[in-house]
């Protein structure tokens, strides 16, 4: 009984909303029509569906074919790294590299190297690499290490423990990872769609689309692609409860060992140097077996040579600069406003459970929204302006930090809150003295998982509206032929983004202690 | 809104793919390509690869009347089309080795035999004369450069070098007009925030009108910005070793656009279930391009014509926003074999 009145009222906030917002877009209310009404939409989205079928078969067979293969990739890494702790050392660069990429910066340089849907399923494959990896790795190392005697005892060798006992102790954490995994995929698929070579696939469509003073058909979109996402994470949610007949918690931790290393300070310097020698190593390989030419493909040397002894280096290396100088400041005010939104919202559930519960359908959704789908329909809101980029900013930080932090308010110790109790204080009170402090160091570990989406948002929203930053200097780099600035600004990308990762990371361990 | 939309700058982006070769097999077994290939091949036909500068729309028109009508197969080609997008550069595939032949515009093309000796050379131009154009609203025209004085002009960021050297030719000074960014959105203009944009005059008054305004505009051309557009760019390689398909190529891609300007409205309806299908553009918006092009690519020498007056004009306009080409980047034999 209690379930069903839980269910009519969150049924009852839905159907609220969606009256305000026929409401506002019958009326126009909202950016001259930007904002049509629900209604509006799904007559658009029927005028338009003998589009969809082609389109979205092309998107889930690329973006599907990157989930196998990325997964594939990354439960083996994953298997080896937890057997072997030097493969963990090794792969770390990697793995922090397809944490941080702001996977727009890779599109251009992987239009340069492949034809056809190969560029949208090397995206997909990258973007879901780092969950999976990480949630292999943890799943395969932490086990009851009583259960691993028990065989061992029985006269079981390693073989029969990783069979018996890693496997089985993996599974939940990896299908759980596919949760996080599947919207990923969608969205370097959409992202790739974007950049063009292909006629199908929905991000072309909505390429297309984007010219055309028809908000209709980029809200329809925008809900077919979410409406893709959300399926899929459900799908795996699903699949996950089945398997470990208990419900799981709402997002996977895919961060434990990201600052994780540990040891003196040479040895980690060590690690880091020749994991990075890896990823270099790898960007060799791939160039010299795809055999490209080389005004087209730039090899780390050759961008170094481009920012240094190239004639035109300095020209290169002040544009450079003025992009980062536009980007980065907004990607950090976006985080902060971020991480605030997270945190009220953090603080209103922990408060007032029932209003909490309200609003975390709404926030669900906002996760799984693919964001080359969601920035154009920020920007017919809320102009082309700083303030899109902001809020395109907070709607891709907002929904992590959210989780981080409320795991931690929900964590609070509850021997200090009775201490708080017992002293006369009310959830306020335990919340000022226990709960805040107790989330501080949750802020700043939601910092740094959410940075590299913050750098994300920004250089999408620059790219397709504002022309400004990073942004735009991919786009005019792509007109001028500048294949040395496109090389150059994925690098340096991926490069900013590790550092402020670990900046991150950094202060976690200092507010931890 | 029309954010990345087309034309963003003179110099564009295409052509999709570059660079297969030895690319691991499982990788392209999954990528696919869904380009379209001229029905089927018969025993004798080449394969020939071409790069368009764009998504499907009208301004491909004559690719897909060629393509539909069997023109290329008549010419012995079996031609796959590979359409373009933002972030695909059409020069790319020329370097990359994945198509002999790409749509592109002559800025960017010169730009890149200059700095960095790029084997390309220009064989054709598909426009005679660019579409980018000031465009503004009948209600607040500007009908020349000498309009725009005292007024704001929104230009995209990639093309404030050539607008100001049009206005220099034109003999206005270019403190007298308050040059903003442009988004590529009409939104501004038709809301009057602006008084005239920047962009393609055979596509974006279509927009204007569907949002309720009447447009008009002029060409950047006809003020002394004279330059081609969707030149046709070959490598100096293919041009030794494929010099035969080039000439079919050219000679079939001339019969579909002829064939297509007979009646501009008769074939974009046509496409609707075939290459303008699901493109998210309207059947009225590719007949509105289809006709507004009409003039800009026709000529008196035939389409795809280089006269020596227009490379000299082309080479001149360049000059003038430093892009120093020279006349022995065009080669005019190819088509004199039509």
């Amino acid at each position: 009984m209690k379930n069903f009145s839980r269910f009519a009222r969150g049924t009852g906030v839905v159907l609220i909303v969606l009256a305000i917002w026929e409401v506002l877009g019958r009326l126009e209310l909202i950016g001259q029509g930007a904002l049509p009404a629900p209604t509006q939409i799904l007559a658009q989205l029927w005028k338009d569906r003998s589009d969809y079928p082609p389109h979205l078969s092309v998107t889930l067979k690329s973006a599907g074919t990157g989930f196998v293969i990325g997964n594939i990739i990354a439960i083996v890494a994953g298997a080896i790294s937890a057997r072997f702790r030097i493969a963990e050392t090794l792969l770390r660069g990697l793995g922090m590299s397809l944490f941080a990429v702001p996977l727009i910066a890779i599109v251009p340089v992987l239009l340069l190297a492949f034809t056809g849907t190969t560029p949208r399923i090397i995206l997909a494959a990258m973007a879901v690499y780092f969950p999976t990896y990480i949630a292999t790795m943890n799943g395969m190392r932490n086990v009851d290490p009583r259960l691993v005697d028990v065989v061992m005892v029985a006269g079981g060798s390693t073989t029969d423990v990783l069979r018996w006992i890693r496997v089985r102790s993996a599974l939940p954490h990896i299908v759980s990872a596919f949760r996080v995994a599947a919207p990923a995929a969608l969205l370097g698929t959409l992202l790739a769609e974007f950049g063009g070579g292909t006629r199908w696939g929905l991000g072309t469509y909505l390429l297309g689309s984007l010219g055309q003073a028809n908000p209709s058909r980029l809200w329809s979109i925008g809900l077919v692609a979410t409406a893709v996402a959300a399926s899929a994470y459900m799908l795996f949610a699903l699949l996950g409860s089945r398997l470990t007949r208990s419900s799981m918690s709402a997002t996977v931790q895919t961060s434990l060992p990201m600052g994780g290393a540990t040891g003196p300070w040479w040895k980690r310097l060590g690690g880091g140097v020749i994991s990075a020698g890896v990823v270099l190593g790898l960007w060799a390989l791939v160039l010299s077996i795809l055999d490209m030419s080389p005004v087209v493909a730039k090899s780390p040397f050759a961008i170094v040579r481009y920012l240094t002894t190239d004639p035109r280096a300095s020209v290169s290396r002040s544009r450079l600069f003025d992009a980062y100088s536009e980007t980065l400041p907004l990607a950090l005010i976006g985080l902060l406003c971020g991480l605030a939104a997270a945190l009220l919202l953090a603080v209103i559930l922990s408060l007032r459970p029932a209003l909490g519960r309200a609003v975390l359908p709404f926030a669900l959704v906002s996760q799984t929204m693919p964001l080359p789908a969601l920035t154009p329909l920020i920007v017919l809101v809320f102009g082309r302006s700083i303030l899109a980029t902001v809020v395109v900013c907070v709607s891709v930080t907002f929904f992590p930090s959210f989780v981080t932090i409320s795991q931690a308010l929900a964590t609070t110790s509850s021997a200090a809150i009775d201490v708080v109790r017992v002293s006369g204080g009310g959830r306020f009170k335990s919340l000022r003295f226990v709960g805040l402090p107790g989330a501080i160091p949750a802020m700043v570990t939601a910092a740094r998982l959410a940075a590299p989406r913050a750098l994300l948002g920004v250089m999408i929203a620059e790219y397709l509206a504002t022309g400004d930053g990073l942004g735009n200097l991919l786009n005019e780099s792509r007109g001028r032929l500048d294949y040395g600035m496109i090389w150059t600004v994925a690098t340096t990308s991926v490069l900013v983004a590790v550092i402020i990762t670990q900046l991150f990371g950094l202060a976690e361990k200092l507010t931890r202690k | 809104m029309n954010p990345i939309s087309r034309r963003q700058m003179l110099i564009r982006a295409s052509a999709a793919g570059v660079g297969l070769a030895g690319l691991p097999a499982f990788l392209a077994a999954c990528g696919g390509d869904d380009s379209k290939s001229s029905g089927s091949s018969s025993g004798t036909s080449t394969k020939f690869t071409m790069q368009a500068a764009w998504v499907n729309d009208a301004e491909f028109t004559g690719y897909f009347v060629a393509l539909t009508n069997g023109y290329y197969t008549d010419q012995g080609l079996d031609l796959n089309y590979q359409s373009g997008g933002p972030d695909v550069i059409p020069e790319s595939t020329l370097l990359a080795g994945t198509s002999p032949l790409a749509l592109t515009t002559p800025d960017s093309t010169i730009q890149a035999i200059v700095n960095d000796n790029a084997p390309f050379v220009i064989v054709g131009a598909q426009y005679q004369k660019n579409p980018l154009g000031v465009v503004s609203l009948k209600k607040n025209p500007i009908n020349s450069p000498a309009d725009l004085v005292g007024k704001t002009l929104a230009v995209p960021p990639s093309n404030t070098v050539s607008v100001e050297a049009m206005l220099s030719i034109s003999g206005v000074n270019k403190a007298d007009v308050n040059i903003v960014p442009y988004e590529y959105d009409p939104t501004p203009l038709v809301k009057g925030e602006i008084d005239a944009s920047v962009d393609f005059t055979t596509n974006v008054p279509f927009t204007i009108q569907q949002a309720g305004e009447e447009a008009t505009s002029f060409l950047m051309y006809d003020y002394g910005f004279t330059i081609f557009n969707d030149t046709v760019v070959v490598t100096k390689d293919a041009l030794k070793n494929n010099r035969a398909e080039i000439v079919k190529w050219l000679r079939a891609s001339r019969m579909g656009w002829d064939e297509n300007f007979k009646d501009p409205s008769k074939y974009p309806p046509m496409f609707t279930d075939t290459y303008f299908k699901g493109t998210g553009r309207t059947i009225e918006n590719e007949l509105y391009f289809n006709n507004a092009q009409m003039p800009l690519i026709k000529s008196d020498g035939g389409i795809y014509s280089m006269s020596e007056e227009a490379i000299a004009a082309n080479l001149e306009a360049l000059g003038a926003i430093g892009i120093k080409g020279t006349r022995d980047m065009f080669d005019t034999t190819l088509l004199e074999e039509i």
